[in-house]
């Protein structure tokens, strides 16, 4: 692999240039969100210079304590993003999300290391690092939306699930509505990205692999891999991180902890 | 069967109950009277352990009720609400959901002939069974969750204005299923002043 053409400072200050673009619109239309894109920019920019820097060091050492370590961070960012995304107090929820993160993306990620990718090092820095920041990234999306919904629902229909414990339902039977309904939520991005997947848009990771040198016959194969590890991740760590933090947020009679939420209206 | 002693519930400033004692006796039949927003549900949500009191003692069978007997309360108890959002999707799922939870399985061999039993005995026409809760008018809705509730083969009601979108003939049918069982023991909140024939009624006012 002869990896992508490198861009030269020149390029990037070509590249600086077409912010004018999104600015002028944003400045002309009066959106009122031009310090935000400003700060946005600059904060990719800076973060994407460490990270740079930082990978560059990770990929030569490969070791696996560090790239163990690393995955966690990752994995903690993405814990504290999807409850900062919530309604949720990240006291009450951050060690359930967070183990459930753990379980869910080390599996699915040393399945695919070790079973498809068949690499004999599977804490590989490249593909631990790559492969794990992908299907990380689509938990964190589909929990935002999954492990979100579910409890504003508790707390906007209630009365449904009061109905249901009136009927003789376990907590969990009572729960089993409003979990089916935040499973079809969050999985529907990524079942809908997939039926239209190639023809409407190339995603970012055949795109990578193809600039990189790969050929798209190779590409596809990562794609289709990688496509059904980010479904079996979503489901996993959204069951998991709805059973571990239902745990925490129920009255022993079964009623929800109003206490869990950061505002309290309903 | 339940005793309320000395029970406070106070929501923000306002008193909903003050040093509030009851007692129900089996087979008794209750109607729970006052202006609205008295606090009539809420006496339910607090039998039923939705509510806690902020003093004073419920009794389930001469005991506490407590974490622990709330859910075996909530086995015995049928309770029909107000609030008609009682799920979604097809009439016969909506059953069998009900009747396929663990505490109500023992009832789902005979639930076939006893819907059609309830749908005959409420005027409803069994072409339901099919259609979607959210298609159904609300006195459709309302006979739905009665019957929902029947289906669970229990003898103790908490029926909170279950016949308000109902005409007067099938308020007073409704009515009388719960009221003239003697086996029934019926909470229930309603506006229509229905006296029934032959049953004594008492009358829990709250003001």
């Amino acid at each position: 692999m002869n990896g992508a053409q490198d861009l030269s400072l020149f390029s990037m200050f070509m590249c600086g240039l077409m912010l004018l673009i999104p600015l002028a619109g944003v400045w002309y239309m009066k959106l009122g969100i031009s310090k935000n894109l400003i700060v946005s920019t600059l904060r990719m920019v800076i973060q994407l210079i460490l990270i740079g820097f930082f990978l560059e060091y990770i990929f030569k050492y490969n070791n696996w304590l560090i790239n163990l370590s690393w995955f966690l961070v990752m994995i903690a960012s993405a814990v504290l993003s999807v409850i900062k995304n919530s309604e949720l107090k990240l006291r009450h929820f951050v060690l359930p999300v967070f183990l459930s993160f753990i379980l869910a993306n080390f599996f699915v990620v040393l399945y695919f290391n070790y079973f498809i990718v068949d690499i004999s090092f599977i804490l590989d820095a490249k593909y631990m690092i790559a492969i794990g920041g992908m299907i990380l990234g689509n938990s964190l999306r589909s929990n935002v939306i999954g492990l979100g919904d579910f409890y504003k629902a508790l707390r906007k229909d209630e009365q449904l699930y009061f109905y249901k414990l009136s009927l003789g339902a376990t907590k969990y039977e009572a729960l089993l509505h409003f979990a089916k309904k935040s499973f079809v939520a969050a999985l529907n991005p990524t079942i809908a990205t997939m039926a239209t997947m190639g023809i409407v848009s190339l995603p970012g990771m055949m795109t990578g692999q193809i600039l990189g040198g790969s050929v798209p016959l190779v590409a596809i194969k990562y794609q289709i891999a990688i496509m059904i590890a980010i479904l079996a991740s979503t489901v996993l760590s959204i069951s998991l991180s709805i059973l571990f933090t239902v745990r925490y947020s129920f009255h022993k009679t079964g009623t929800l902890k109003k206490e869990i939420f950061r505002s309290s209206n309903n | 069967m339940f005793e309320l002693q000395r029970i406070t519930k106070q929501f923000s400033e306002k008193f909903v109950l003050q040093d509030f004692s009851f007692k129900i006796a089996q087979g008794d039949k209750i109607n729970i009277a006052g202006r609205s927003g008295i606090g009539k549900t809420t006496l339910f949500r607090l039998l039923l352990g939705f509510e806690q009191p902020d003093s004073g003692t419920i009794l389930y069978e001469n005991k506490a009720l407590n974490d622990t007997s709330v859910w075996e309360l909530r086995k015995k108890v049928a309770y029909v609400s107000q609030d008609l959002n009682i799920g979604r999707g097809n009439v016969q799922t909506f059953f069998d959901e009900t009747l396929s939870l663990k505490a109500n399985l023992a009832h789902k061999i005979h639930s076939k002939a006893d819907i059609k039993q309830y749908f005959a005995l409420f005027e409803l026409s069994e072409d339901l069974l099919s259609k979607n809760i959210e298609e159904l008018s609300g006195g459709e809705k309302q006979r739905i969750a009665i019957i929902n509730a029947l289906l669970l083969k229990r003898t103790i009601f908490f029926l909170d204005e279950i016949t308000s979108a109902l005409d007067k003939v099938l308020k007073t049918k409704v009515l009388d299923y719960f009221l003239q069982n003697p086996e029934f023991t019926v909470l229930y909140i309603s506006h229509d002043n229905y006296l029934p024939s032959g049953v004594e009624l008492k009358t829990l006012k709250l003001d």
